[in-house]
């Protein structure tokens, strides 16, 4: 389906993404340019300005790049990666920069992403943790965790010369979802494994042969065969993009005339309406064969009467 | 012997999209489209079964926008004026292929169905809810409540205030429709998370769905796998989706919708005919869009498609529906002997997917209703409520976090073309907490700006965005609505902490985005 197609591109795109570098051009590019809008904005409004009226508040045109706050926020994408997103205020920096003098332009900017499982964590106790570098311009970061059922928490920080770090900020702590079954089991309703695994396979569509369960659920991750392909907002109202050439013709025939306005007319037997000025216009698709399309028009007094019949044949080789 | 239930729920959900100040806007026709060939279809399916007295039960979410716009007198009155176009356009189609049997036929079942269409639309009042109301008052379908926006609560986790302001403003909007409160919900997207249910139960809703996975990779092992509900700590049931039953309508590849008699969703007179000719029935600025009357059936794989034939789609539909009672009723015997319990098999689907992408799905409904009632006795259609009262013990686990979307988690909505809304969304429900808490006690017009930041906020965080940016289709649009509810928000926010609300400002948001008028910010806590 075309609209999966797109959904497989976009996932392309995302891998792709993951590098930071890429960020860095575009956070710059949404600093600066609002300053030259804004300033085009007010020559253009004092073009137009009218002195009788109250300046109405401008709506803003655009979200604002910063909310000026220290903030991380971490969110689960699936039972292996993690995302998170982050902001850090000027002055928070600078105040670090001060307070560290040479050592802050020696540091290394890093992600820590620690594994807090069953804990409460005081950022000390992790159970293991590992680090990403990142650059200064990045706001986002997709994190292979590749713990399922685990939780996590992140740092943004320094990492010094000398392996000591520093936190700026810290998220949220999440907890990412099993890729299968649990391993523990309820006393009071216990299940064999084998039963268990049975069922699972029913659950999943795939059967009820325990052997083939695992590989097969791991290639519905992979192969999308859930709904949500076809799922949410429906209207995918468009052709499918088809790549191979094509071509459709068809024939219509168009048959007008007319007589006085206040005839009456009859196509092929049919009553027809006149246009005011005694016109008429009818529009036929044309399938092969031979039309005879007898046009009869009586005048009003019933006195009259004219009948002209096209003859139409359609080949199509 | 009776040996098992089976619980269709239809999710019928469509984001609010109204643009008083737009005389014609090409979303809206997303709700136009829907109602003429699924909304009233469906309608047509359930009254029929009333009136021959079939007995049948079936659960339809009916999402807090969605009721919102079929009540909305705007929409009403142009839909009015969207379906006459039709009937004009089918008017024309049936003296265009006059000489071409095939085709005339077809020209007249589609301006047949237009004219019924409005005949139904009018006989309730121009507000397609009294319809489902009543079906339900009468005791067949059981009616349940979602998200007030449809907001993707998995990734709403650090703005749990707005996952609270998203049930209990959907709970307040479905009482105010039904006059009576919602047993269940359909979580957006089927997205769980691990405690979600303590807010489902804060607003007094006994139970809800998740996908299959949410339930088989519970803590502890599920006993009866998908086939029993299981209650979460909080006392809240969770009925996880059936897979197989799922397979067999939604699959692309082995279901039915891909049949080579069914009807070909893409080929529509809006890109076929003439230009000249079809101009005043597609959109304005002269984009071709489809017009609803499409004449060929899928064909085969290539572009060369045949004309449809409604007899010998009906009677596939028929032997659909036949075959997918056969296996349900060879699944529930199976089940029975392996569980040695009653299973109950849930199959949920999108609405739309009936009649709109599925043209002949609501007939396939019709005939297994008819067959489920007449042709046998393995198995019955039940609610999860019924269910519930019947089987009041259930295993105690926690679900897995998951959801129903492409590859079963977030991804759909959290990757590189919509992660960026996140950290906007979520600084407005931080802000709308603090607004909450700041101003406990108002009325007049801070009051009023503060019930309107709340649409906005609730509007923003619509999944439906997200998931038009993931697909890469119509995505200006989603960014647009993204950014303007955003910013309307933001305004507002500012507006009300320098005490400087523009009442002139807020008339006009109030009018463009009107959606639920009985709202109470302080539900954002």
């Amino acid at each position: 389906m075309a609209m999966l197609r797109n959904v497989k591109n976009k996932i392309k795109k995302v891998t792709k993404k993951i590098s930071a570098e890429k960020d860095a051009p575009k956070s710059k590019l949404k600093k600066e340019y609002p300053v030259d809008q804004a300033v085009e904005t007010k020559i253009e409004t004092a073009k137009y300005y009218t002195p009788e009226r109250r300046p109405e508040r401008a709506m803003q045109q655009d979200l604002p790049f910063s909310y000026d706050v220290d903030r991380m926020v971490l969110q689960v994408r699936d039972p292996w990666w993690l995302h998170t997103y982050w902001e850090v205020r000027h002055g928070t920096i600078e105040k670090l920069r001060h307070e560290l003098k040479d050592d802050f332009s020696k540091a290394k900017r890093v992600l820590r992403v620690y594994d807090v499982s069953n804990i409460i964590f005081d950022g000390s106790n992790a159970h293991r943790f590992f680090d990403i570098s990142v650059n200064e311009y990045a706001t986002n970061w997709y994190i292979d965790a590749g713990g399922p059922g685990r939780s996590w928490c992140v740092d943004l920080g320094l990492l010094l010369p000398g392996g000591r770090f520093i936190t700026i900020l810290r998220s949220n702590v999440v907890h990412t979802p099993l890729e299968g079954p649990s391993w523990i089991t309820d006393e009071e309703w216990m299940i064999p494994e084998d039963m268990f695994a049975r069922l699972y396979g029913l659950g999943i569509g795939f059967g009820s042969s325990p052997a083939k369960v695992k590989r097969l659920w791991e290639q519905r991750l992979k192969r999308e065969i859930t709904s949500g392909a076809i799922s949410s907002v429906s209207s995918p109202g468009r052709r499918p993009q088809e790549k191979k050439f094509w071509l459709v013709v068809n024939t219509e025939l168009i048959v007008y005339g007319a007589t006085e306005p206040d005839a009456t007319v009859t196509v092929q037997g049919r009553h027809i309406n006149l246009r005011p000025d005694g016109t008429f216009s009818l529009r036929f698709a044309l399938p092969d064969g031979e039309q005879v399309i007898p046009v009869k028009a009586v005048s009003s007094d019933k006195q009259d009467e004219r009948v002209i019949t096209p003859v139409v044949n359609k080949k199509t080789k | 012997m009776h040996k098992g239930y089976l619980a269709i729920v239809l999710h019928t959900h469509l984001p609010y999209v109204r643009h008083p100040e737009h005389e014609d806007f090409l979303e809206e026709d997303w709700l136009y489209e829907a109602i003429t060939e699924t909304y009233i279809p469906l309608i047509t399916v359930f009254q029929r079964l009333l009136d021959d007295n079939v007995k049948f039960r079936l659960t339809m979410s009916l999402t807090p926008t969605l009721i919102s716009m079929l009540s909305d007198s705007l929409l009403q009155d142009r839909y009015i004026k969207h379906i006459n176009r039709l009937i004009e356009l089918a008017h024309k189609e049936v003296e265009r292929t006059r000489w071409d049997g095939e085709f005339n036929s077809l020209a007249n079942m589609y301006l047949a169905k237009f004219y019924e269409a409005r005949n139904t639309f009018e006989k309730y009042g121009r507000n397609l809810t009294t319809a489902f109301k009543a079906f339900q008052d009468a005791g067949r379908i059981e009616i349940i409540t979602c998200g007030a926006t449809h907001g993707y609560f998995p990734l709403m986790d650090v703005s749990r205030a707005s996952i609270r302001a998203q049930v209990k403003v959907a709970v307040g909007h479905y009482e105010k429709a039904f006059g009576r409160k919602p047993l269940g919900i359909w979580l957006p997207e089927c997205g769980y998370y691990p405690g979600y249910d303590e807010i489902l139960k804060e607003a007094g809703i006994k139970y809800f769905f998740s996908d299959s996975h949410g339930v088989l990779h519970g803590t502890p092992r599920p006993k009866y796998g998908v086939f029993a509900p299981v209650y979460c700590k909080s006392g809240v049931a969770c009925f996880g989706r059936d897979l197989e039953s799922s397979k067999q309508v939604w699959s692309s590849i082995e279901g039915y919708p891909g049949d080579y008699v069914y009807r070909e969703f893409y080929r529509d007179i809006g890109f076929d005919l003439d230009y000249e000719y079809i101009r005043p029935y597609i959109h304005p600025d002269g984009v071709r869009i489809s017009t609803g009357i499409k004449y060929y059936r899928i064909t085969g794989t290539t572009n060369n498609k045949a004309a449809y034939n409604p007899h010998w789609a009906k009677d596939k539909a028929a032997e659909h529906a036949g075959n997918f009672m056969f296996n349900r009723q060879k699944q529930a015997e199976y089940l029975f002997d392996f569980l040695q319990k009653k299973p109950i098999i849930v199959s949920p689907y999108d609405a739309e997917l009936y009649g709109h992408w599925w043209y002949e799905g609501p007939m396939w409904l019709d005939f297994l209703i008819r067959k489920i009632a007449c042709d046998q006795k393995t198995i019955s259609m039940i609610t999860p409520s019924e269910y519930l009262s019947e089987n009041p013990r259930n295993q105690v686990l926690t679900p897995s976090a998951s959801s129903w979307g492409w590859k079963g988690y977030n991804e759909m909505w959290l990757q590189g073309s919509n992660d960026w809304i996140y950290r906007h969304l979520d600084v407005a429900s931080e802000r709308m907490t603090e607004l909450a808490k700041k101003f406990s006690n108002t009325n007049g017009m801070l009051r009023r700006a503060l019930n309107q930041a709340l649409r906005e906020l609730l509007l923003a965080q619509s999944s439906d965005w997200a998931f038009i940016m993931g697909t890469g289709t119509h995505v200006s649009y989603a960014v647009k609505r993204t950014k303007d509810h955003l910013l309307r928000f933001t305004r507002l926010y500012e507006d009300i902490k320098a005490n400087s609300v523009d009442e002139a400002w807020l008339s006009d948001i109030e009018y463009k985005d009107n959606i639920f008028p009985d709202i109470d910010y302080r539900v954002h806590q």
